[in-house]
């Protein structure tokens, strides 16, 4: 038996990570071209979409705050609607992004060079969407600094045995470490851009948020430490706040919020809806840009398997749920299981188990795996699924509680439809400016990973 | 800064593994004061260069212990003693419930020293550096491997410095010379 | 034992082997000795080493279905290991004997006219009888039998030059048997363990079990990594760097475990709720505060502080004994899932705790051995082999 499996070996030789037979200098012309250049006629239009989106959110919010929460269509018992479902969401999606730039680079996953930067932006600009609906939901926005523990003349703290202020906490870190983590992965990069730079003010403004970067390995040492770091404060992050945020229903008593696999299941869940919002965004912005070569069908390839991957565990937990439901014996529970399959709000929770569970076993296709109009339209389902997710847990267990004399049917109102729309808009509008300016991935990374980076390379190919 | 004076000499290599071999042999002729710049982070560059592991680490833990100690002890100073409030039934010192906001507290300050203790370390921002002198500097940032020697370095010599980085393959080797 | 470095087998195993037999043997006897004298110690003693072996088994399994999905290049050189314990757990179903003969002792919805008098429990009678616990537990062992051994055999089929096909087969194994695994493992858990308390539940906890296996299989693998090197085996394949690698899964995993142990007890304090909180009264009554405090230290905050800076990972001195505390805290976990069902007014160890723990751990390493030195003791055939061998951490 020989141990030198010469000949296997080469039929097992991966295909490259970068396709195209790229350079250096090829790598840094395609990424920093795209801002460098007047954008696409394609961009002014979306452009010009999203931001009239955002102007509805602006005179939602508006109108809101004048009026009062009772616009929506919240109700007694329903008295989480849709800017928890929406907040849940948006939470939820910014997710894949540092999985993506953090967990996949301590699984030393070299895949992730390409998609990570774009996906670390998406999670900011999601937090950010998010931040808005509680922010709202408080009512009294003006007085929203009583979150946070300030010393006052009034000598009262804030319950920190609260839910809900976790959540201030756990989504409030998570957007600064998120923001931080973004930047240290930018700084190279700009420094990039700036010794491109042709006119005088890029120079400068490039120049400073470069920092004076001068790309020597005694600064690449602390440098790529820092951002391991980062990376490994990240991962735990990560875990935390949707688990937070999970706990925001489950340390209830109320039947289908209150169950312990909660915080595994809500993060299984981020990751999932998070992971088919990187994929819509990657797709269109690959069209639009040409970026075939460096976002190849391989790296679609692997994020539809991590689709299918959480799917299935979301649908893990969802069978944990009813099987307990049961085998609990408690009839609440029993009830508001059935209640979610066939009663009043039937036709959501058929929704979310159709695009969440069902669609996505699509995926064990090569074919559909590999076929970029069909897991477009898929990662759309998943989109939409992992929304009513969110609204089937909200609503559902609240509509219809221990007492059936206050049971109420929820129904969205014209406000509760123009926040979200308009927190989408919100969502596209701070993409396109990230495109339009920044470099939407790590040139840095991506030469990193092409053979040539490794020393190795030249013993061989000299 | 005098206008004309030298403050380092700089040379171009032709790739990664040329840098690596160049860094080896500044490091075993005992130079100090000198970096190789590339536009992406190179393996085995820590050893050729003779660099020890970075310290961030160790600034990060103990940050991380005490932001964690103190946000628990924080949680428990206002609901014990500074607003003592009995809310659903629990007892006031429910240190069950505190483990999240110490958590993220512990995280967010250890990210903004690991950011910040970065720079630090790397002394930057700096935004006036001798390498800057030189045009075909920009390239380190695209294409280009560099290596730098600062003037400071005790066996800096002008010509011998410049002489001993073509000899180990360095391209296009230039005086830093100060133009401002 | 002798190593023969170029085909990788070993020979000359027989010491180990009598040992362990002897030790099972031995073991075995004293426990069943044991079922005279103090019948429901007997079954309940068992029952903790029982599963204690089959988590570690499982954890296993896990590990080579996952090293398979993630095509996994470092863990290659540790898969033969992994591949020879999951063969020695389809056996693990003859020592489901003594439990099932138990059930009555262990099982307090085993009694019919129990079940029959509770309101609740009468709900779960179609779950809860002995008929369906015993067709589900086959279930559970013939399919861990079925994709253990088939990723046995094909990796060995391998050892001779693999193919692509081959590779492929691996993959196509792993995707459907990971699914099986998660829900075998999962009601595992819930008949074995949960059932204890018939009333209570918990939905995170076929996770928390499953989580404690896996790391439970990281700290035997290390250790059993560390032995073989003591004796000279393998000692140019599983290098410093592949332990580095294992100590970062330990370390990773300890902190799931915990974020799964963490979660359920956050969760059913606050409700507080009292058909959930029975779970923890119990093993807060009279000295079980201690037990309980061991493992929050011990299986949490003691390995991860020990495992945070990179030269505890790369010091094998130091993880051969970190990796035994660690199974040694395993076993505290499993003991405290399973003995407060009997000791409700404190700890209590019985001797025959230990007997069962060799009796048990004896077959299962005379298994492990018979299997292990048939073949070569990693999977030189792997294509990535090579790669595998000479794997670096950053």
């Amino acid at each position: 038996m020989s141990v030198e499996n010469t000949v296997a070996a080469d039929t097992f030789t991966e295909p490259p990570l970068i396709k195209g037979n790229q350079t250096f200098a090829s790598v840094t012309e395609i990424i920093s071209s795209i801002v460098e250049k007047k954008p696409k006629k394609a961009w002014f239009v979306l452009f010009g979409l999203a931001s009239s989106l955002v102007m509805i959110l602006l005179g939602s919010i508006g109108f809101l705050v004048w009026e009062g929460i009772g616009v929506w269509g919240v109700n007694n018992p329903v008295g989480w609607g849709w800017a928890i479902t929406n907040f849940v969401f948006w939470v939820g999606i910014g997710h894949a992004g540092t999985l993506i730039s953090a967990v996949l680079y301590i699984f030393r996953q070299k895949w992730r060079t390409s998609i990570n930067r774009f996906a670390e932006a998406m999670t900011i600009f999601a937090v950010i969407c998010a931040l808005i609906f509680p922010g709202v939901h408080v009512g009294r926005v003006w007085v929203a600094y009583y979150m946070f523990p300030i010393p006052n003349q009034m000598a009262i703290w804030p319950n920190f045995r609260s839910p809900l202020l976790w959540d201030i906490f756990a989504v409030g870190t998570y957007f600064s470490v998120s923001l931080m983590f973004w930047y240290t992965g930018l700084i190279p990069d700009l420094a990039t851009l700036r010794d491109r730079a042709k006119t005088v003010l890029r120079k400068r403004v490039l120049g400073l948020f470069s920092l004076g970067w001068r790309g020597g390995n005694k600064q690449w040492k602390h440098y790529e430490l820092a951002y391991l770091l980062l990376a490994g404060l990240s991962t735990p992050l990560v875990l935390s706040v949707h688990s937070v945020v999970s706990t925001d229903f489950a340390t209830s008593i109320i039947p289908g919020w209150h169950s312990t696999i909660f915080p595994p299941y809500f993060v299984a869940g981020a990751i999932f809806s998070g992971f088919a919002m990187v994929m819509t965004l990657a797709i269109i912005a690959r069209k639009i840009y040409n970026l075939e070569d460096i976002i190849t069908l391989k790296h679609l390839e692997r994020m539809n398997m991590v689709i299918m991957v959480t799917g299935m565990m979301v649908g893990y937990a969802y069978s944990m749920e009813f099987f307990i439901a049961w085998y609990s014996g408690n009839e609440y529970e029993t009830f508001t299981f059935l209640n979610r399959a066939f009663g009043p709000y039937a036709w959501a929770y058929w929704i979310m188990i159709s695009c969440n569970v069902l669609i996505p076993q699509l995926f064990w296709s090569k074919k559909i795996r590999t076929s970029i109009p069909l897991m477009f339209v898929i990662s759309i389902f998943v989109n939409i699924g992992m929304w009513f997710e969110r609204f089937v847990i909200t609503v559902t267990s609240l509509a219809n509680d221990f007492l059936p004399s206050s049971w109420d049917y929820f129904s969205p109102t014209f406000w509760d439809v123009s926040l979200l729309i308009g927190s989408f808009g919100l969502f596209f509008t701070l993409f396109l400016l990230f495109i339009r300016y920044l470099p939407m991935i790590s040139i840095t990374e991506i030469k990193g990973v092409l053979p040539q980076a490794d020393p190795h390379y030249y013993e061989n190919h000299a | 800064m005098k206008a004309g004076k030298v403050e380092g000499v700089i040379a171009e290599f032709e790739n990664p593994a040329a840098l690596i071999k160049a860094a080896e042999q500044l490091r075993d002729s005992g130079y100090k004061k000198f970096d190789c710049h590339s536009p992406f982070p190179i393996h085995g560059m820590d050893q050729a260069m003779g660099e020890k592991r970075s310290i961030l680490g160790w600034i990060v833990g103990p940050v991380a212990f005490i932001m964690v100690l103190a946000g628990f002890l924080f949680e428990g100073w206002t609901s014990t003693i500074a607003y003592p409030l009995v809310i659903s039934g629990k007892p006031l010192f429910s240190y069950q419930a505190y483990g999240a906001v110490a958590f993220a507290l512990m995280v967010l300050t250890s990210a903004l020293v690991s950011l910040v203790g970065m720079l630090a370390i790397n002394k930057l921002p700096r935004f006036h550096h001798p390498v800057f002198y030189s045009e075909r500097f920009n390239r380190a940032t695209d294409d280009g491997f560099f290596v730098s020697v600062e003037a400071q370095d005790e066996r800096f010599k002008e010509e011998d410095t410049a002489e001993f980085l073509k000899s180990i393959g360095g391209r296009e080797v230039e005086l830093l010379v100060a133009n401002d | 034992m002798n190593f023969d470095a170029t085909t990788y087998r070993v020979s000359d195993v027989k010491p180990v082997m009598t040992k362990a037999l002897g030790a099972g043997i031995l073991g075995l006897l004293l426990t069943f000795a044991g079922y005279f004298l103090k019948s429901d110690q007997f079954f309940f003693s068992y029952l903790v080493a029982y599963l204690f072996w089959v988590s570690l088994a499982l954890g296993a399994l896990f590990l080579v279905l996952l090293f398979h999905l993630t095509g996994t290049t470092w863990g290659i050189v540790l898969r033969r290991i992994l591949e020879t314990v999951i063969m020695v757990l389809p056996y693990l179903a003859i020592f489901f004997i003594p439990i099932l003969l138990g059930m009555h002792h262990l099982y307090h919805w085993s009694h019919a006219d129990v079940m029959a008098n509770d309101p609740i429990l009468s709900r779960k009678a179609g779950y809860l009888n002995i008929t369906f616990f015993t067709i589900r537990t086959l279930v559970y062992f013939a399919v861990w039998y079925y994709i253990a051994k088939k990723l046995y055999k094909t990796s060995l089929e391998m050892d001779n030059g693999a193919t692509p096909e081959q590779v492929k087969t691996l993959k196509k194994v792993s995707a459907p048997g990971m699914i099986l695994f998660a829900l075998t493992t999962t009601f595992a858990s819930f008949d074995w363990i949960m059932s204890l308390y018939p009333h209570w539940y918990s939905t995170i906890f076929g996770l928390y079990f499953f989580s404690g296996g896996l790391v439970g299989m990281l700290a035997f693998l290390t250790w059993f990594g560390l032995y073989l090197r003591k004796k000279g085996l393998l000692k140019d394949v599983i290098t410093v760097e592949h332990y580095h690698d294992l100590a970062k899964m330990i370390f990773g995993f300890i902190i799931f475990w915990g974020y799964m142990g963490f979660s359920q007890y956050l969760l059913i304090w606050y409700a507080n709720i009292p058909e959930e909180t029975v779970f923890y009264l119990a093993r807060w009554q009279g000295s079980w505060p201690v037990i309980t405090m061991t493992i929050v230290f011990g299986h949490f905050v003691i390995p991860f502080v020990a495992l945070l800076p990179r030269s505890a990972k790369r010091n094998l001195k130091f993880l051969s004994i970190l990796s035994l505390f660690v199974l040694i805290m395993h076993w505290i976990d499993i003991f405290w899932l399973v003995m407060p069902v009997l000791h409700k007014s404190g700890i209590r160890f019985c001797i025959l705790d230990l007997t069962s723990f060799f009796g048990i751990g004896g077959f299962f390493m005379w298994l492990f051995w018979k299997q292990f030195s048939k073949h070569p003791l990693t999977p030189v055939g792997d294509p990535r082999f090579k790669e595998s061998l000479n794997y670096k951490n950053l």
